[in-house]
């Protein structure tokens, strides 16, 4: 499936990025596509484009904190984590979207 | 980019004598000041501790990043810790924690230069075998190298 997200913690230097990569991780290596942004204190990196949202099949968000253009996902299936779940479980997060989705 | 901006030697102790979490912040701390890194060490443990309180900074697999955002702080950077005894850190496992890498950020950074080594740092953390890496290695240099090698 075609995965997006965005992931941010509170003080945006560590876990954001952690959290991202550890997701690039589990998603591709169940054999998905995934697209993560990043905000943190550097800023908005890896920004999703709105061609990239459109296609997905599933947003997640790995985020303890308030984050920039939340509206781009309305309408889609979105599954919200705080960025822990995402550092230590993010296998098994896929696998219950999967499961979840049906895809 | 050089990690060297934010790591070398001088910031590296791989035979901590800490017994505690504190110990192990105070230890680090002192090592970032002892090169100039930060000019408070009261002020910045603080800082370190106000984000504790945030949420838990034990990654699992022995491994915690404490971090403090503080005007303490001269120079974004990072100091690596390593003992023998596991302390008692929060996090999702529980498991006692070996390695401590402590991120001082400074409140305001006028290039982005250091913070995005600082996100470096932490993507060569989520590999399983870097971690498992910094748990046995016993040469700085490498451990230097673990921590930059997803750097372009």
């Amino acid at each position: 499936m075609n995965i997006v997200g965005v992931a941010a913690c509170v003080a945006g230097v560590a876990h954001t990025y952690i959290a991202k990569e550890k997701l690039i991780k589990a998603a591709q290596k169940a054999g998905h596509t995934i697209s993560m942004e990043t905000q943190g204190q550097i800023g908005i990196e890896d920004e999703l484009s709105s061609e990239k949202i459109k296609n997905a099949d599933v947003v997640i968000l790995a985020v303890d904190t308030a984050i920039k253009g939340r509206d781009r996902f309305t309408g889609k299936k979105v599954v919200e984590i705080p960025t822990e779940v995402a550092v230590h479980s993010s296998g098994k997060l896929i696998k219950h979207i999967e499961e979840n989705l049906k895809l | 980019m050089d990690i060297e901006r934010i790591l070398n030697e001088n910031l590296i102790d791989l035979e901590m004598n800490v017994k505690t979490k504190n110990e192990a912040i105070q230890s680090l701390t002192n090592l970032l000041v002892s090169v100039g890194n930060i000019d408070n060490s009261e002020l910045f443990i603080k800082d370190v501790y106000a984000r504790e309180a945030e949420g838990k900074t034990g990654l699992g697999n022995h491994i915690a990043i404490p971090h403090g955002k503080s005007d303490a702080v001269k120079i974004t950077s990072i100091a690596v810790g390593r003992t023998r005894n596991g302390l008692v850190w929060e996090s999702h496992d529980n498991l006692p924690v070996h390695v401590i890498i402590l991120f001082a950020v400074r409140n305001i950074d006028k290039t982005t230069v250091h913070l995005k080594l600082l996100s470096q740092v932490a993507i060569a953390l989520a590999d399983d075998e870097t971690i498992e890496k910094l748990l046995t290695t016993n040469n700085k240099t490498e451990v230097i190298k673990l921590l930059s090698n997803k750097m372009h």
